[in-house]
């Protein structure tokens, strides 16, 4: 008997041409952990929706089905930390889904305990869940969805806006409680969910199923599409690394950037404190460091978005606006959206330009070698907010630096980016930093740093705590530093 | 400043939605008051309350009264100066104080105090959550309305601080200058979309919870009514028959009404 089940279902999202799935039928039997994978856009979100009843019964898309089973209990846990939930604090967010399966108000407390400790989330239940972290608010999304008592769980992307430990501690947490589940999930990032699944479905750019069975042997028969379809999958860096041309060195050591005692303040109170630091031209600048410990905070007193004081020269020069500074620094926001500011990529592009008040002849010269270097041609007459995630990003980059400024700062860009973006990105900021430009990117993703950052600063609690180069393993030698 | 950091009184633990009737009556009371001796009386005793009660400390409580305070004076004063009246007691250009405007002038003045005391002394002393559920106890408003609330509350600090991030995006791309619609287009836009996406998703997130208007929910909170809200019930009685007793033996003017 199957616990969830479809029979040739057709759906289509209204205003587009095609069918997202024609005539698809898929069937899980109880316990099993099933993996969806394929590209992006492919549908496999709205799969878990229309097998969980959420379309169309929340959402109202037409569909046609022949026959569907939807389990009758279910969670489901989404890819947004922030938008999942109703309450403000953590024992409330819990209660929430308590109160909705009618659980005795005495029973409540006791309940709630227990699913912070079967979900390993270690605060005291009236905790704010403002004050959480990314992946805490994840481990708490699955406590509020266990509180449901569901016998089949549905994750979707549960993992994608988390750094690695959070990613880590999710799948740790899967492992424990999900034994006597069903449990269909669909990921991008799945070193981590390889050796938890035990069957991997496989889907194209159609929304078709091209395979469907046990997961070791799918992954391994399959390897190359799963490769090109941009999914993170073990080994991925490893392939890559393969291919990736060696670095060409930069031997330029005249300092671009220098820092003596600064320090930036919100509210009056101290947030980042940099003792004494120098940046070089053509370096590549790593900002590593806990969640909360002020990497974003360093970046934004660069930027003199934040008051700062101490002594910070870029370019032999002391500039005390955030507009001169713009002149010299691009900065690229880690949410794309919040920095487009007009209806068309071209127009995006032109944004900075036209503000100089450069000739219309050299504006669409520089726009349309933007466009081609950030393979965004086709998108040129688009709204941005109507791209795919990793041409929003791209061309967050590309409009931030069309001005040719010299020093880019970029604030977590690979963040939720599949595999293929990701590498796509660093290999164009890879290719400034070869013609000089300096990067310097606050992330958390060990692999970049190891791969392609040259130095690597450690933020702790406010203040820069390390400057140490990176090995280059390629090169087997310390690359060049200041 | 942390909004947080109050210590819990009595106000605190009167149930919200007898707090809420109690002082929609008062506000009727302050509404068609016309003797000024006992509004001053009444917002006296209002500002007692918020002063004593509120449970925050005093430098906190003089902040947030401020900005009352100037509309106070503003009131007042306006009303003073520019109103009609008849017994004039001074004319300077545009200025004309008479007997009449002086004393609507106050009378204003302190409705408009007591009025903002009101909703400060209600908005420090309720937690939106408590308030959501005795409105769905006591007043049987539906779980619908009260939960679809707490998410738009949970939205606020999420938008006050992707606005501070549109902000220094559009300094750093040197969009910050323009007109006032241009302006609000670029603030607009994103916050927006942004909001109504998530609002969506908090929706979809609340229903895959089993979120629905059936009858058989259970509350995490168990709001009552206790002693607490018997006296605020009669401090409020207390405080505006005291108001028109005092007003009527100790009268500050000789003048019972301003209309």
């Amino acid at each position: 008997m199957y616990v969830a089940s479809v029979d040739e279902l057709r759906l289509k999202f209204p205003g587009t041409d095609t069918l997202l799935f024609e005539d698809v039928s898929v069937s899980f039997t109880k316990g099993e952990k099933v993996l969806l994978l394929g590209p992006s856009g492919c549908g496999k979100s709205t799969l878990l929706q229309v097998l969980s009843g959420i379309i169309p019964h929340s959402l109202d898309v037409p569909m046609k089905v022949n026959h569907i089973r939807i389990p009758d209990n279910w969670g489901y846990v989404f890819q947004d930390p922030d938008s999942q939930f109703c309450m403000p604090f953590v024992d409330e967010e819990i209660a929430f889904a308590l109160e909705n399966i009618g659980v005795p108000r005495e029973q409540m407390k006791e309940r709630i305990e227990q699913l912070l400790q079967a979900v390993d989330l270690p605060v005291p239940p009236h905790t704010n869940i403002h004050t959480l972290s990314g992946g805490m608010k994840q481990r708490l999304a699955l406590a509020s969805v266990l509180a449901l008592e569901p016998d089949v769980l549905f994750l979707d992307e549960p993992t994608a806006m988390l750094d690695d430990e959070g990613t880590e501690l999710i799948w740790q947490t899967m492992k424990r409680i999900a034994h006597d589940k069903t449990v269909i999930i669909v990921e991008h990032k799945i070193e981590r969910v390889l050796d938890f699944v035990d069957r991997i479905i496989l889907f194209n750019d159609a929304g078709e199923i091209v395979a469907d069975g046990e997961a070791s042997i799918i992954f391994r028969l399959h390897k190359e599409f799963i490769a090109s379809q941009g999914i993170w999958y073990p080994g991925v860096w490893e392939d890559y690394l393969q291919q990736k041309k060696k670095r060409a060195t930069n031997e330029e050591r005249q300092a671009i950037i220098r820092l003596h005692e600064f320090r930036g303040y919100r509210k009056k109170e101290v947030k980042i404190h940099v003792p004494k630091a120098q940046v070089q031209k053509g370096e590549w600048i790593a900002v590593t460091g806990k969640n909360g410990a002020g990497k974003s905070t360093f970046l934004h007193a660069l930027m003199k978005l934040i008051p700062t004081n101490g002594e910070y020269e870029v370019d032999d020069e002391r500039l005390a606006q955030t507009k001169q500074l713009a002149r010299k620094i691009a900065f690229v926001f880690q949410n794309p959206e919040f920095q487009f500011v007009t209806n068309s990529v071209w127009d995006e592009l032109a944004y900075s330009l036209r503000l100089a008040k450069r000739d219309e002849q050299e504006i669409t010269e520089k726009v349309e070698e933007m466009l081609k270097r950030f393979h965004l041609e086709a998108q040129r007459a688009q709204h941005p907010y109507q791209l795919s995630m990793g041409q929003k990003r791209r061309l967050s980059v590309a409009a931030a630096i069309i001005g040719g400024q010299k020093l880019l700062l970029l604030d977590e860009p690979t963040f939720g980016q599949d595999a293929k973006n990701t590498f796509a990105l660093l290999e164009l900021l890879e290719s400034y930093r070869e013609q000089g430009t300096t990067i310097i990117m606050v992330t958390h993703d060990e692999q970049i740093v190891k791969h392609f950052a040259t130095r690597r600063w450690v933020i702790e609690n406010g203040q820069l705590v390390r400057d140490e180069p990176v090995i280059q393993e390629e090169r087997g030698r310390r690359c060049e530093i200041g | 400043m942390r909004l947080d950091s109050y210590r819990e009184t009595w106000l605190h633990r009167t149930n919200p939605s007898v707090k809420l009737l109690v002082m929609i009556g008062v506000f009727f009371v302050v509404l068609f008051l016309h003797n000024p001796n006992v509004l001053i009386n009444l917002s006296v005793g209002l500002l007692l309350l918020f002063f004593l009660y509120t449970g925050y400390p005093m430098k906190y409580l003089v902040l947030f009264f401020l900005p009352f305070f100037v509309i106070f004076v503003s009131t007042a004063s306006s009303m003073t100066f520019f109103g009609q009246g008849t017994t004039t007691w001074v004319r300077w250009g545009l200025v004309h104080i008479t007997k009449e405007s002086f004393f609507r002038g106050m009378h204003l003045g302190f409705r408009a105090l007591s009025f903002a005391l009101l909703g400060l002394i209600f908005s420090l002393t309720t937690r939106p959550v408590y308030l959501f559920y005795s409105l769905m106890q006591q007043l049987k408003v539906k779980p619908k309305y009260a939960y679809s609330f707490l998410a738009g509350v949970r939205l606020i600090p999420m938008m006050i601080e992707e606005f501070q991030t549109v902000q220094n995006a559009l300094k750093v791309r040197g969009a910050d200058g323009g007109g006032i619609v241009n302006k609000m287009k670029r603030y607009a836009v994103p916050l927006l979309s942004q909001s109504i996406r998530r609002a969506q998703r908090i929706a979809v997130a609340m229903e895959a919870k089993r979120f629905s208007d059936a009858k058989n929910r259970t509350f995490y909170y168990q709001i009552g009514v206790s002693r607490y809200d018997v006296i605020f019930f009669v401090w409020m009685i207390g405080l505006i028959g005291l108001s028109y007793y005092m007003a009527t033996v100790f009268p500050y003017f000789p003048v019972t009404d301003v209309r």
